[in-house]
This record gives structure tokens, sequence and C-alpha cells, in this order.
């Protein structure tokens, strides 16, 4: 004799939690957050503990990229950008008579096969690896990366202390400890919020450095942070949260997640009559912003990293490079540009590389002075990894994504 | 007098009332989905793990009906849906498509399985749950996650329910500072066209003193108006929302009509009283078990298209885990295999989280329902409603 049932519990709860572990919002948290408060320039970064390998007959550049998963839309573009990159200085004849190989490999928007993507690259030998968009991503990327001494450029992973990994950890975008900032100077200065709620994605390492170097900021200009809320990636419904945040009466609300979860917090915030202008990072940047946020998201504002309609010989060059070659497109998002220039970067610092192996990049690339990329100006010399790069806040309107200011880097 | 809802300190005790409504919205979509669980595992003692991939693609079916009557991203000319139809089409589709995937998933994975120790059942309840994620992932348009327009749903706007009248004396001052905050913001529109620049972030330094005159005025009329609004305090239904909690309740009654009065009902119970004796008294249980898959089935279905449809849930493969999940403790929590119970426990679970969030816990919302599992568990092991029996071997 025998309780049954619960027999049957034991088991079907630890079922529940098997299939319950999805492993499309499982992020793990990053590393070397230890080090987030100290200034990205002054940290003292770990050298690889051993060489990468030599150029071969050809030069081997692997791409990670979320080419299925819910960060679709930017592992796609990274895609594009790369192999607009590769192909064009291939047909110019390649760097010093060498053809580019651009190898890519798929992270399915999940770290640990962003990890897995990268051995499998490095067992490929290649010299240089280029990716991912999402911070949480890189850092399993840059780690791999590290342990075999190949230089990662890292396209679109914004978290401050990724670069702390080690030496061979290059970004070719912003970092969070300057969209923030901006951010928040924005929205204290040109719409005059006073009062901010904030909404952080406890899950992912993104959400949590942005959120931090906005309230940092907000505070210091003057400002209120009423509340901050949490919430989990994957997460449906947000009307708690919104409900609490209402009834603080706050001017802004400041959503540092990725698109996938903002679209629907703006639609829900809308219902739950929280009529106030919505702030966020890149995270923002997606096509799919407006069909989960459908008319709540319109009229928020977020930072990007270049804009289709800025006014440089760059941006008007890519566009039209672009255009030839994907059939009249443009690129949907910005990690079109920020594929394109990672890849562009690495093969500069492929011409200018002293050895004609991994380090001898990796040492190319760590010197590289204003190289004109097509999402602005990038100088990694005496910068450990972060590009002191500018930043455009745009709005999110029903015909598209409006540039609306532009601000240089600033401590 | 002391207002009763102001007593307990540091917490917003005015948003309580509308938190619990929300409580009670969600844990009515729980309760839906739960009562698939309970009622599959009363006739068979079977737990249905691929019951939150049911709910899944009863997800899709509605989007893909959507789609169908012209309303995706992209789509020109999209205004907002003028009758319900469309509505009731996805729902009707969306219910009989789920149904007919349990009939399926009961016939081809259960019933092969059911003379076989009960522990291999649960394992192909768990591996049709994987196939039909994992299977979902490579032919649904998983990536990047969809969702339904939300110019389908007809009714936009709120119902707002007064509990507590407003201030007059701060109306008035509200709409004061409206008119103040206006002709500042036409003085700032004329100096815009004055300097011939294209928005507002572009001005010269006098221009944007008046800025920022402008947006004192705003945020002068914000508090005014939020002053106004916390005079008062009222309930705020979205009409989505509302009628996703009405739908649910008429499924809930007509479950409750099918169950207990009709001879399929009494049926149905006999065969969860004691399968083998209903057997031997000429009941059809195999009928019985199918028309079982097929409620529960389908319940979710239409849980998972007003989700999908009033909620913006964006879809992939993987959007039953959760629910699933959640459904599963609900219905544990009522006692699993008794039909009030799932109920019950759906809408516990659903106020449960929603008043961890209101007391500044939101981190925390997805663990309460897991902690009240374990001390539903340790306590009464049978669930609320249910009784832990001791089966004879």
């Amino acid at each position: 004799m025998k309780n049954l049932l619960g027999v049957w519990l034991t088991l079907a709860a630890s079922a529940a939690f098997l299939t319950g572990c999805n492993p499309s919002t499982d992020t793990p948290t990053s590393k070397g957050s230890s080090s987030s408060d100290t200034p990205n320039t002054s940290a003292k970064r770990p050298n690889p503990p051993k060489d990468g390998p030599a150029f071969g007959e050809t030069i081997k550049i692997g791409l990670v990229a979320s080419l299925n998963g819910e960060l679709k839309p930017w592992g796609d573009d990274s895609k594009l950008g790369a192999e607009l990159a590769a192909d064009e200085i291939n047909k110019a004849g390649g760097i010093n008579g060498k053809k580019i190989e651009l190898l890519v490999e798929d992270s399915n928007s999940k770290p640990e096969q962003g990890k897995t993507a990268t051995d499998r690259l490095i067992s490929k030998g290649v010299v240089g690896i280029v990716g991912e968009v999402a911070s949480g991503i890189t850092a399993q990327i840059a780690d791999s990366a590290f342990q075999a001494g190949v230089p990662v450029v890292a396209i679109g992973a914004t978290r401050t202390d990724l670069t702390d990994i080690g030496s061979n950890i290059f970004r070719v975008c912003y970092t969070d400890d300057f969209q923030g900032p901006v951010m928040a100077k924005f929205g204290f200065e040109e719409l005059g919020l006073r009062r901010v709620a904030v909404l952080t994605d406890k899950r992912q390492p993104y959400s949590e450095g942005l959120s931090k170097s906005y309230i940092e900021t907000f505070k210091k200009l003057g400002g209120t942070i009423i509340s901050e809320e949490f919430y989990n990636s994957g997460d449906q419904q947000f009307n708690a949260q919104l409900t609490n945040i209402k009834g603080q009466n706050p001017d802004g609300l400041f959503l540092s997640g990725y698109f996938t979860e903002v679209g629907l917090i703006a639609r829900q915030a809308r219902d739950v009559g929280l009529k106030v202008k919505l702030l966020g990072g890149d995270g923002w940047d997606s096509q799919e912003l407006v069909s989960g946020g459908g008319e709540g998201i319109l009229g928020g504002y977020f930072c990007n990293h270049y804009n289709d309609n800025e006014d440089r010989q760059e941006v008007k060059d890519f566009l039209t490079k672009w255009k030839a070659k994907y059939n009249g497109k443009l690129p949907g998002t910005t990690m079109g540009a920020l594929g394109y220039d990672s890849v562009a970067l690495v093969a500069d610092a492929v011409k200018r590389a002293a050895s004609p192996d991994a380090k001898g990049l990796m040492a190319a690339i760590d010197s590289t002075e204003n190289f004109l990329g097509v999402s602005g100006t990038i100088t990694l010399k005496g910068h450990a990894g972060n590009p002191p790069k500018r930043a455009l806040v745009v709005e999110v309107t029903s015909s598209g994504v409006v540039f609306r200011k532009a601000y240089e880097h600033f401590e | 007098m002391i207002d009763p809802l102001s007593l307990t300190a540091g917490l917003d005790a005015t948003a309580l009332p509308q938190q619990l409504l929300n409580g009670l919205m969600f844990g009515a979509i729980y309760a839906l989905v739960a009562l698939g669980y309970t009622m599959v595992y009363g006739v068979l003692k079977l737990i249905n793990f691929a019951h939150g991939e049911v709910f899944m693609i009863g997800a899709y079916t509605a989007l893909f009906v959507s789609w169908q009557m012209g309303y995706f991203q992209g789509a020109s000319g999209l205004t907002r849906a003028t009758n319900p139809g469309i509505l009731i089409l996805m729902l009707i589709t969306a219910m009989v498509v789920c149904g007919f995937l349990g009939v399926l998933i009961e016939r081809f994975a259960y019933r092969p399985m059911r003379k076989q120790p009960r522990i291999a059942s649960l394992i192909t309840a768990i591996g049709v749950s994987m196939l039909l994620q994992y299977g979902g992932a490579l032919v649904l348009p998983v990536s990047p996650p969809r969702s339904i327009l939300e110019q389908v749903n007809p009714y936009d706007g709120n119902l707002s329910i007064p509990l507590k009248p407003r201030d007059g004396e701060l109306n008035a001052a509200f709409a004061k500072a409206k008119e103040a905050e206006a002709a500042a913001k036409a003085t700032l529109e004329q100096r815009i066209k004055q300097e011939g620049v294209s928005s507002e972030f572009d001005l010269s330094d006098e221009g944007k003193q008046i800025r920022s005159a402008s947006q004192s005025a705003a945020q002068a009329t914000r508090d005014a108006e939020n002053k106004y609004l916390a005079s008062g305090m009222s309930l705020n239904i979205p009409y989505g929302q509302g009628i996703m909690f009405l739908a649910t309740l008429a499924l809930m009654g007509l479950l409750t009509y099918l169950v207990m009065f009709t001879k399929t009902g009494r049926q149905m119970r006999a065969v969860a009283h004691d399968f083998d004796s209903a057997s031997l008294m000429g009941i059809n249980v195999d009928k019985i078990v199918t028309i079982t898959f097929i409620i529960g089935s389908s319940l979710a279905g239409a849980g998972a298209m007003m989700c999908a449809t009033f909620l913006g849930t964006q879809l992939t493969s993987f959007v039953g885990v959760p629910w699933g999940v959640k459904a599963f403790v609900a219905a544990v929590l009522g006692g699993i295999g008794n039909i009030p119970g799932a109920v019950l426990g759906g809408l516990l679970i659903g106020v449960a989280e929603t008043m961890v969030v209101w007391a500044g816990g939101s981190q925390y919302k997805d663990a309460i329902a897991f902690v009240i599992l374990i001390l539903v568990l340790l306590v009464k092991p049978g669930g609320l409603l249910g009784s832990a029996k001791v089966e004879k071997v």
C-alpha cells in the first residue's frame, strides 16, 4: 500500500521542471560583473593564455550570429552586413593577395549554443571572430576565444564589462556606460522628465547593466527614480508591474530590455492607462517592436548606433552597396551596418598585422585609429576595446524610426 | 474616519483593488488551461504534459486565422475591426483545431500505452510535448516572435468603474493647468516654425528656454492630473481583458453543465470514479476519453486565442511552456482530478502572482507558484479540494 498520488506528483513536478527549462529563455548571468564599477579605460585586461593560429591560404574569419530564435532579426542583419564587407574586400583582390573566408555559425539566440558555435569555429582554424549582438551570448564567445587566443570583435554587445574578460575582446559599438547616460540626459534635458520608473529584464545582463547606468546618471542630473520593477525574458503579462508603476505617477518609463518584451510592455501599458514617455536602449532596434507594441510604442525614444538618413558619405555608400546586393532592400536593423563595420575593421587590421597570425591581428586591432566605419569613426587604441563613439536618439513613429538628436562621446 | 484602504504603510493601497482584479483575470486563464490537466487526470490518471503545446497550437491557429483575414504586419490600409466576427472565428477555429489535436495525441500517443505501466505514459507525454515544441520550431514561423495585431480587436479602450468619486476642485485646477500647457505649447510650436527647424530638438538657446517653459507647463498639468486622479479610486478594465474574463466564465459554466447535467457528463464522472467498472457497466470508455480530450484541449485553445489576442502574447513554439507549468501547478494546488479545484487553484495562482508584484517583489513573480505548490503539498498532499486517498494496489 502506498500513496501513489504522492509518487506521481513528485515525478510530475520534476518533469514539469524538465520541460519548464526552456532553453530559449535561459541565460546565464554574464561573467566579470564585479568590475562594472571601474571606468573602462583603466581596467587591466588579462592576456590570453596561449597564441592563436597563423593565417592560412585564406584569411579565415568566423561569424557567430543568431540565425534562429527570438534575436533572428539581428542575426540575419549582422550576417548580411558581414557578407557584404567580405565580398567587397574579396572583389577588390583580397588583402595582400589573400582572400577572406567568412565562416558562419548559428548561436540560435542562446548563450550555450554561442559557445559551441565559437568552439566549432576555432577548431576550423579561424584567426578572428566577429559577433554577437546580445551581451549574454558574447560573454560566452569571449570566454572560448580567450582560451584559444583568438581576437573577438563584438558587433552590438554593449554591456560595459564585457571587454574586461581579456585583451582579445573588442567591439565596434558604444557601451551601456554611454547609452544609459545619453538616454538619461535626453529624457531630463530634452523631454523634461523628472520622475521616471525603470523596468528591468532580470535575465539579461545587458538589461541590468543598462538600467544601472541610466539610473545613476538620471539621479546625478537631479531626477527621481520612483521605482524599479523587474521581469524575466519570456514573460507575457506585465499588468501587475505596470499597475504598480501607474500608481506612482511617473512621467517617463525606461525599458532596458529587448524588443521582444518591450513591445508587449508598451501595448499593455497603454491598456492599463499608463500614458507616459517610453525610453530605451538599442535593444529596441527591430521592426518587430511595432508589431508587438502596436500603438502603444509610437512616440517612444531609444538610443541607436546610426541611422539610414544620416548625412554622411559612409552611410550613403553603405546603403548603395547594400541595396545593390540585396535586391534594393534597406537593412532592417542597425546590426547590418555594425556587422559590416566589424568585418571591415578586422580586414583593415589584417592588412596592418605585424605577424601573420592571430596574435599579430589582435595587436593590429588594438591599435586601430580613426577607422571610418558606417556607424561612425572607430578608435580602439588606448581604449581597452571600447571605442568612444557617438550615439543617436531616435523616435518610433508610425512611418518608421526617425532620427532626433545625436550625442558625441562624453565621459 | 480612517480610510481602511490606506492602513498598510509603505504599500500603495489604492492599487490593491486593481491588482486583485488583474490577478483574477489572469487566474481565470490559468484555470481554463488547468481544467484540461485535471479532466484528463480524472479519467486516465495521466498527466498530459503536451497540454501546454496544445495551448501553443491554439495561439498559432488564432494567428493564422487573423493573417488569413488580412491582419498581418505591413498590410496596407489596416484599420481597427468594426465587429467581433473575426474574433469569434478565431476563437472557434482555435478550439476546433485544438480539440482535434487533443484527439490525435490521445489516439496515437496515449491509447497504445494505456495497458503499460503509468510511468510509460508519462514519458510518452513528455515526448509528445517536446516533439511539438521542437517540431513546431521547424515548421511554424517562430522567429522573430509574432503576435496578433491589436487591430483585430474592435474594442479599444478601458472600462472605468469608480469606487470613490474624485475631487471636483482638483479637476478645476487640472483644467486650468491644461489650458496653460496648451498656451505654452502653442508658443513653442510658433517658435519652431519661426526658426524653421524640423524638430523641437534643434532649437537655438532662446528657443530652448521657450521649450523649457512648455515642459514646465506640461509638468504642472501632469501633477494636477495625478492629484486629481489620485483623489478618487477606480477600477480600470481594458475591454479586451474584460471580454476575456467573461468568455472564460461562460466556458466554465458550459463545462459545469456538460459534466454535471448531461448523460455524457455522468459517464465521464463514472469513468473518472472507476475506469474498469465503468466499462463493465456498458460505458464506451474510449469514446468518453476522446470526449474528455476534446473538451480539455479546446478549453486550452480558447485560452490561447484570448491571451494571444488581448494580451499580445508573442508566439514561439515554446510559448505554451510557462502557461502549461503554471496551469499544472494550479491543477495540483486545487487537487488534481477535481474540476472546481482547478478553477480555484488557477484563480489563487493568478492572484498570488499579482500580489507578490504589488508588494514590491516583482523578481519573485514566477517563484511564487512553486512556493505555494510546495507548501500545499507539505500540508495537504491531495491539494485544496482533493482528497489524498490511499490507493489499493
